[in-house]
C-alpha cells in the first residue's frame, strides 16, 4: 500500500543532517547527564534497598526478595525513562532547529521546483486536477507561479498557517490532501527519530 | 477467452469486480494487483462475485482481476504423498520458502516437484486400445505407494503410440501418446481434475468389509466400512483431534488423506511431526509414506477452508481409482460449513438455520455422497475405496444444531463423543448408548470369517451388559449400590470392567494405542467369561466381594496396556488363570 | 500509533453505532487506517471495513459519539494500523490502541508491523513441550503448561482468576532463564483495579521492567477492545521471534472483546450467530489465539493465556464455547470450589491442558507423570461421583470403597489444591502431592499405572 514514494524528502534529510551535526555535541551532553543521573537513581535506590531490607528481614526472605525486586526493577525503569525522555528532549531540538531553518530559508529554485513536485504528487493522488491549493502567504507568489503547469488549479484566496509546501482541496470540496512540508515532516518523524536516536547509540 | 475486469467492491473475503462477462461460475481468477488466488461463485450481469483465498488486506477498488478460464482443479501425479497443501493444493513447505514462517501472499507453487524424476513401468504396448481411467504404467511413489499412472478420466481414448520404455522419468515428459480419429493426445504421469467434481467410476459396490483401525469400541462396537461414511461429533476437549488422529495412524488403508479444516495449526503441526516417526503396524514403514494433509487452519483465510475440503476428496479419489483403500478424514465439518455460512451472508442470501445457507444440507450430501466401494473406471479391473469421516464441533456441544443434524442424515456411523466421559477422563469418550453403526449386520460376516464365529454374539452380550448397567444406574442414583442383588451388583462390577478394559484405549501408550482385531476379540471374550463365570458362582454360592478380590480382575483391566498384539497366549493364560480361580472361590466345579 | 499522510474525504453519508460511512471515496483500501477529524478538530482512529462503488465503510475505535454528518473529516491513511515496536516496549505501558499511557514519547520503532500478524505457516510451527513451571500444584501437575501453548482461564464474574493469572505470570517467569522472558499484559475492558492489581503484581516481583501493558479499561472506548489485543499480540510477537524471549501473554477479559464484535456486526445489520454474536466469531477469535506457539529455528515462544469470564458461569455460551475449539485446553474456575473459599479454585475435570502429554514426562517432569495424573482425575472423578451419591443415599448406602473415594476427594482439595498466592512449589513436590492422594486407595484400584511405577511411589496408608 506505498501510495507515497518519498518525493522531495532529501532536501529535508539535509537539513536534518546539517542540524544534527551542529548540535550533536550538545544533545551528547544532554544524553550523558541522564545517564549519569539515571546513575544516580541506582545508586541512590541502594542504600534505600538495605535499609528496607534490614527492617523486613524477620518478615522472611521471601518478603524481601519481593521488595529487592521492586527497588531495583523500579530503579532500572527509572533510569531508561530518562533516557527516553531526555532522547526525546534532544529529538525536539533537532526538529525545532530544522523547522526555523526551513521557515527562514530563502526560497530559491529548488524550492519552486519543491512546490512543483508537490502539486504534482497531490494531483495524481486526488485523482482529479480541479483543485484549489492553499499555502501561507510567505510562499504565495511562488506557488501562484508554479501553478502555471497546472490547468484547473487555483490558489485560495485564504491563506493556512504552515512551514511550506500545499495543502490541496478538490473543487467540490470532498477530498483534501495535506501536503505542507509540515504534515510531511510529521509523516516522515519517526523514520526521523530512528535515526536521531541511531546516531546517538541509545537504541541498541 | 479469458475474463478482464476490475474490483469494484471488497469486503473481507467476498470482491465483486465488473466487465467479467466473459468469467465462468467456479472459475479460478486472480485478483488484484498482488494476483490473490480467487474463484467466481456467483455471477450477475458483468459483475462476478468472487471469493477470495488469501487476505485481501489492502486490496482497493479498480485492480484489476483476471480469469484463468480453468475451474478450481488440484494436479494429480506423483510427489502427493507426505505433502503439507493448503486448502488449495500450494505446498505450505514450498510457500515457508518463498515467504519464511509466516503465509505470505500472491505466491504461486506448484503442487509437486514436475522434475523429480519417477522409474515408470509401462503396462501397455503401442497400439493397445485404452480408455479413460486405463493404467498405462506405474512408478513407485513411495516406499508404501505403487503410482498407477491412468488416463485422465474425461479422455476419449484411443489407441497408445509412442510409448516410452521402462526408465526415469520427470512430470512433464510425454509417456505415449493416444490416436484416435486422427487426432493424437500425449499422456504425462500427471493430470488435473476440477476439485467439485467427483471422479467416475464403473460401478459402485456395497460396503462390506470393516475399516479396521485398532480402536476397540470403533471396530468391536461401531465399526465402519471400508467405503463407508462416519462423523464424529463432540464439544470440545471430548477427545475429538485424538480420536481423529489415532484412526488415521492406524486404519487398515493404503492411503490417509487428512484434512485440518479450519483447525489448530499445532495439530497439523503435530501430525508433520510424529507421523514420520510412527510405523504403519503392517508395513513397518513410515506413517507419513502413505498420508497427504490438506491444512486450512482457522486464522487462514476462510474461503479456502470451503475449498480444502473439496480439494482433499478429489485427491483421495484419484488413489481410489488405483485400486486404493482411502481414507479422509476431514477436522473439522462445522468449520467448513462456517466459511459456507460466511461467505453465503456476504452475497446477501436468505439464512436458514443458524445464518446457515439453505444449501448445506445438500453440501453436505454432495460431500459424503463422494464416499464409496467402487470398481474403477478403465482396465485393468480394479476396486478401491474412499472412506469419509467428518468430525462435527457442535456449537455448546448441542447434537441438535444444524451441522449435526443434517450431517446425520447422510452418514451411516455415528460416534457421538460425550462431555462427562470425558470430564471423568473415559478415552476415548465415545458415548456407547448415543453412538450407532449401519454397518454392523454388513461387517459381521467378515469377523465371523476371519476372527471367530462367536463374534456378533459375544459381542451382544457385552453391549447386554453395558446396557443393562445403564438402566440399572437409575435405581443407583436414587437408592445407592446396596440397594442391588448381588447378581445386579455384579452387572455394575463387569460393566466397569467392560469399560476399563475395552472401551478406554489410552493413545498415548505404546502398547495400547492400537489394538489387533484378535486382541480386541480376545479381551471382549474374557470380559464375557467373566460375567457368566461370576453369576454361575454366585449361584454355587460365592459372596461378590469374592468375585471382586480375584487377582485376575486387575491383571484383566491393565491387559490392554500389558499384552501386545503378539503376546496372545499371555491372554490364554489369563483364561486359565481366571478358570482356576473362579473355582477356588465357589468350591465346586465350574463349567466353562 | 504514528498517524501519516493521506487524502482527507469530507463527504459524511451515514453515522450508525460505531460506523461511518464516507461517500465519493475514491480511493481506498479494505482494512486500511483512518483518521477521523471531528468538527472540534478531534482525531479518533478507524479501519475501513467494506469498500467500493465509491463508498467506504470505516469502523471508528474510539465510537462516534460526538460526530456530526457536516464536519466530520474522514482520512485515509494509506496503510494499514501498525505498531512501532522495538527492545524500548519493554517496561512501558500503553493504552488499547498501543500509544504510551505513561506520559514517555512514542517508542522509538526498530521496525513496524501490521497489527493483525500473519498466520503462521503450520509447516514452519515447531511443535510445543517445553514445561512451563507455574509452581501452581493443580496446574503443572494436571494440566501442564508449556512454551508456545495457549490454554485460557474460564472464570466468572468476581471469581479469583486475576489472582491466579497474575501467580502464573510471577512464578513462570523466575524459572531458569530470566532475561529470555517477558511477559505482555493486555486488559480488555476491564476495571482499572484489575489491571493496577496485575502491574502491581508484575512490580513486585521485579518483572515489570520485562513486560508491557495494554490497558484498555472499562471506561475506555468499547470498540478499541478489537484493537487491544491486537496490538499486545504484535509486540509480543516481535519479542518472541525477532528477539528470541519467551513471551507468556495474559489477555483478560475476551468476554469484552467479543462483545465489542458483536456490536459493530449488528451495526452493520449481519445476520447473527448464537446469541447475536457474528457467524464469523470463531474465526476472528483464531487471528488472535493462533498467534501463539513456537517457530522452527527460531529461539523465542508466544504462550497465551487469555482469561473470559463465562456469562452465567455457562460454559456452553458462545465465547467460552468457541475458544475451547482453538485453545489447546481451558483452565476452568468452579463456583463450588470458590464459595467454599478454596485456591486456586480449579474444576479439574472440567479443565484440561491438551499439549500436556508431551511437555511432561522423562527428561522434563518425571516417567511416572502422565499416569499418575490420570489416575488422579479419574479417582477425583469417582469422589465426585460418590458425593452426589452420599448426597442422596447418606454414607450408610455407601460401600467401604466408596468411603474411601470420599476420604480421597477431601485430601485432594485440602492439600493438593488449595495453594497460597505467593506459594511456589516445585514438581517434585506437587508429584509427591499427587501419590499422597492416589496412596489413599487400595492397591487394585489403581488401574491407570505400570506397576513399576506403583511399587516405586505408592504407599499404602
Amino acid at each position: 500500500m506505498d501510495k507515497f514514494q518519498p518525493l522531495a524528502n532529501s532536501s529535508l534529510e539535509q537539513t536534518i543532517d546539517k542540524i544534527l551535526s551542529q548540535t550533536e555535541k550538545e544533545i551528547e551532553s544532554n544524553i550523558s547527564s541522564a545517564l549519569s543521573d539515571s546513575q544516580k537513581t541506582l545508586n541512590d535506590a541502594l542504600p534505600n534497598l538495605e535499609r528496607e531490607y534490614d527492617k523486613i528481614i524477620a518478615d522472611g526472605k521471601k518478603e524481601a526478595d519481593k521488595i529487592e525486586k521492586q527497588i531495583t526493577g523500579g530503579a532500572d525503569i527509572e533510569a531508561r525513562n530518562k533516557q527516553l525522555l531526555a532522547l526525546e528532549e534532544s529529538v525536539d531540538k533537532v526538529f525545532k532547529s530544522a523547522l526555523d531553518q526551513i521557515v527562514n530559508a530563502d526560497r530559491s529554485d529548488d524550492y519552486a521546483n519543491l512546490i512543483k513536485s508537490l502539486l504534482e504528487e497531490s494531483t495524481k493522488i486526488l485523482g482529479t486536477s480541479e483543485i484549489i491549493v492553499f499555502t501561507n502567504s510567505k510562499d504565495k507568489d511562488i506557488v501562484q507561479s508554479s501553478l502555471s503547469g497546472f490547468p484547473g488549479s487555483e490558489l485560495s484566496s485564504e491563506t493556512i498557517e504552515c512551514l511550506g509546501g500545499v495543502k490541496i482541496k478538490s473543487k467540490d470540496g470532498a477530498m483534501t490532501f495535506d501536503n505542507t512540508l509540515d504534515a510531511r515532516i510529521e509523516r516522515l518523524k519517526p523514520l526521523i527519530r530512528k535515526d536521531i536516536a541511531a546516531k546517538f547509540g541509545v537504541n541498541n | 477467452m479469458a475474463a478482464q475486469g476490475t474490483i469494484v467492491w471488497v469486503s473481507g473475503p467476498a470482491v465483486k469486480a465488473n466487465g467479467m462477462s466473459d468469467a465462468k461460475m467456479y472459475e479460478t481468477v486472480t485478483v488484484g494487483n498482488s494476483k490473490l488466488v480467487g474463484e467466481v461463485i456467483r455471477l450477475t450481469g458483468d459483475v462476478a462475485f468472487i471469493q477470495v483465498y488469501e487476505s485481501t488486506s489492502g486490496l482497493k477498488p479498480g485492480e484489476p482481476v483476471v480469469g484463468t478460464g480453468n475451474p478450481l482443479s488440484v494436479l494429480l501425479g506423483p510427489g502427493i504423498i507426505g505433502q503439507l497443501y493448503d486448502g488449495i493444493q500450494r505446498p505450505l513447505r514450498e510457500l515457508s520458502k518463498a515467504s519464511g514462517s509466516f503465509i505470505g501472499r500472491g505466491i504461486t507453487t506448484s503442487a509437486v516437484d514436475m522434475t523429480k524424476k519417477y522409474h515408470f513401468v509401462p503396462t501397455v504396448s503401442n497400439g493397445d486400445e485404452v480408455t479413460a481411467g486405463n493404467i498405462i504404467g506405474t512408478v513407485q511413489e513411495t516406499d508404501l505407494i505403487e503410482h498407477a499412472i491412468m488416463l485422465p478420466p474425461d479422455h476419449v481414448g484411443g489407441k497408445i503410440s509412442n510409448i516410452v520404455s521402462e526408465g526415469d522419468y520427470d512430470l512433464e515428459t510425454v509417456l505415449a501418446n493416444t490416436e484416435k480419429d486422427g487426432q493424437s493426445i500425449p499422456i504425462k504421469m500427471y493430470h488435473k481434475w476440477p476439485v467439485r467434481k467427483p471422479r467416475p467410476y464403473h460401478k459402485r459396490y456395497d460396503p462390506t468389509v470393516p475399516l479396521l483401525t485398532g480402536q476397540r469400541v470403533i471396530d468391536t462396537f461401531f465399526p465402519i466400512a471400508k467405503g463407508g461414511t462416519g462423523s464424529i461429533p463432540g464439544a470440545f476437549g471430548t477427545g475429538k483431534t485424538v480420536t481423529l488422529h489415532q484412526i488415521a495412524k492406524w486404519a487398515d488403508s493404503q492411503v490417509v488423506v487428512y484434512i485440518g479444516c479450519g483447525e489448530r495449526g499445532n495439530e497439523m503441526t503435530e501430525v508433520l511431526v510424529e507421523f514420520p516417526h510412527l510405523k504403519d503396524p503392517r508395513s513397518g514403514k513410515p506413517l507419513m509414506d502413505r498420508t497427504v494433509l490438506v491444512a486450512n487452519t482457522s486464522n487462514m483465510p476462510v474461503a479456502a477452508r470451503e475449498a480444502s475440503i473439496y480439494t482433499g476428496v478429489t485427491i483421495a479419489e484419484y488413489y481410489r481409482d488405483m485400486g486404493k483403500d482411502v481414507v479422509l478424514v476431514a477436522d473439522s465439518t462445522s468449520r467448513w460449513a462456517e466459511s459456507l455460512r460466511e461467505m453465503s451472508g456476504r452475497l446477501e442470501e436468505m439464512p436458514a438455520e443458524e445464518g446457515y445457507p439453505s444449501y448445506l444440507a445438500s453440501r453436505l450430501a454432495e460431500f459424503y455422497e463422494r464416499a464409496g466401494r467402487v470398481q474403477a473406471a478403465g482396465s485393468p479391473e480394479r476396486d478401491g475405496s474412499v472412506t469419509l469421516i467428518g468430525a462435527v464441533s457442535p456449537s455448546g456441544g448441542d447434537f441438535t444444531e444444524p451441522v449435526t443434524t443434517h450431517t446425520m442424515r447422510f452418514i451411516k456411523t455415528f460416534w457421538a463423543l460425550d462431555a462427562k466421559l470425558a470430564y471423568s477422563r473415559h478415552y476415548p469418550s465415545i458415548n456407547w448408548m448415543n453412538s450407532y453403526s449401519g454397518y454392523l449386520a454388513d461387517i459381521a460376516k467378515w469377523w465371523s470369517e476371519n476372527i471367530s464365529e462367536d463374534w456378533f454374539s459375544i459381542r451382544s452380550q457385552t453391549y447386554g451388559v453395558l446396557q443393562r448397567e445403564d438402566t440399572l444406574k437409575e435405581i443407583v442414583r436414587l437408592l445407592g449400590p446396596e440397594a442391588l442383588p448381588d447378581e445386579e451388583k455384579l452387572i455394575l462390577e463387569v460393566a466397569r470392567m467392560v469399560k476399563i478394559a475395552l472401551l478406554q484405549q489410552n493413545s498415548f501408550d505404546d502398547v495400547d494405542t492400537y489394538c489387533s482385531p484378535e486382541k480386541q476379540f480376545k479381551l471382549m471374550k474374557l470380559c464375557v467369561d467373566f460375567y457368566n463365570k461370576g453369576q454361575q458362582a454366585l449361584k454355587e454360592g460365592a459372596s461378590l466381594s469374592d468375585i471382586r478380590e480375584l487377582g485376575v480382575v486387575s491383571s484383566l483391566l491393565k491387559a490392554r496396556m500389558d499384552v501386545k498384539d503378539d503376546e496372545m497366549p499371555k491372554l490364554d493364560k489369563l483364561e486359565k488363570d481366571m478358570q482356576e480361580q473362579f473355582k477356588s472361590i465357589s468350591g465346586v466345579k465350574v463349567s466353562n | 500509533m504514528t498517524v501519516e499522510g493521506g487524502v482527507q474525504y469530507s463527504k459524511i453519508a451515514e453515522i450508525k453505532g460505531p460506523l461511518v460511512v464516507v461517500d465519493d471515496v475514491e480511493n481506498a483500501a479494505f482494512d486500511e487506517l483512518v483518521e477521523i477529524e471531528t468538527t472540534e478538530g478531534e482525531r479518533r482512529l478507524g479501519k475501513v471495513l467494506e469498500v467500493g462503488n465509491g463508498k467506504a465503510i470505516v469502523q471508528v475505535f474510539e465510537g462516534t459519539t460526538g460526530l456530526s454528518i457536516s464536519g466530520t473529516k474522514a482520512k485515509f491513511v494509506g496503510k494499514v494500523m501498525e505498531m512501532p515496536v522495538s527492545k524500548e516496549v519493554l517496561g512501558r505501558v500503553f493504552d488499547g490502541l498501543g500509544r504510551p499511557k505513561d506520559g514517555l514519547p512514542d517508542p522509538i520503532a526498530d521496525k513496524f508491523v501490521d497489527i493483525n500478524g500473519e498466520p503462521m505457516n503450520p509447516e514452519q510451527r515447531e511443535y510445543p513441550k517445553d514445561f512451563i513451571q507455574t509452581g501452581v500444584s493443580v496446574i503443572d501437575g494436571l494440566m501442564t503448561l508449556v512454551r508456545g501453548q495457549k490454554l485460557p482461564i474460564f472464570s466468572g464474574s468476581g471469581m479469583s482468576h486475576n489472582l491466579l493469572a497474575a501467580q502464573i505470570a510471577r512464578q513462570a517467569s523466575v524459572v531458569g532463564t530470566q532475561d529470555d522472558f517477558a511477559v505482555v499484559f493486555a486488559a480488555i475492558g476491564v476495571q482499572y483495579s484489575e489491571a493496577e492489581y496485575f502491574r502491581r503484581s508484575l512490580e513486585e516481583s521485579g518483572a515489570l521492567k520485562r513486560s508491557v501493558l495494554f490497558l484498555n479499561t472499562a471506561d475506555d472506548p468499547a470498540i478499541e477492545r478489537i484493537i487491544t489485543p491486537r496490538v499486545a499480540l504484535t509486540v509480543a510477537e516481535y519479542l518472541a521471534f525477532d528477539l528470541g524471549m519467551h513471551v507468556l501473554v495474559v489477555i483478560t477479559d475476551m468476554t469484552n472483546y467479543a462483545e465489542a464484535l458483536r456490536e459493530i456486526s449488528a451495526a452493520r445489520e449481519e445476520v447473527p450467530g448464537r446469541k447475536g454474536y457474528p457467524g464469523y466469531l470463531y474465526t476472528d477469535l483464531s487471528t488472535l489465539y493462533e498467534r501463539a506457539g513456537k517457530l522452527n529455528g527460531r529461539k523465542g515462544s508466544v504462550t497465551q493465556v487469555p482469561i473470559l469470564s463465562m456469562p452465567s458461569d455457562d460454559i456452553t455460551h458462545p465465547i467460552p464455547d468457541l475458544t475451547g475449539y482453538i485453545t489447546e485446553g481451558q483452565i476452568v474456575v468452579g463456583r463450588d470450589l470458590f464459595r467454599q473459599g478454596v485456591y486456586p479454585p480449579i474444576n479439574i475435570l472440567m479443565s484440561l491442558s491438551r499439549l500436556m502429554k508431551d511437555g511432561i514426562g522423562e527428561g522434563s517432569t518425571r516417567e511416572d507423570h502422565s499416569e499418575v495424573s490420570n489416575q488422579v482425575y479419574d479417582a477425583y472423578s469417582r469422589a465426585q461421583e460418590v458425593r452426589a451419591l452420599a448426597g442422596i443415599v447418606g454414607k450408610a448406602g455407601l460401600t467401604e470403597i466408596d468411603l474411601k473415594y470420599l476420604e480421597l476427594g477431601d485430601t485432594f482439595e485440602k492439600e493438593f489444591l488449595t495453594q497460597a498466592t505467593d506459594e511456589n512449589r516445585t514438581i517434585e513436590e506437587t508429584l509427591g502431592l499427587m501419590w499422597k492422594i492416589v496412596s489413599k486407595l487400595p492397591r487394585n484400584e489403581i488401574t491407570k499405572i505400570k506397576d513399576k511405577y506403583v511399587e516405586q511411589y505408592y504407599k499404602e496408608e
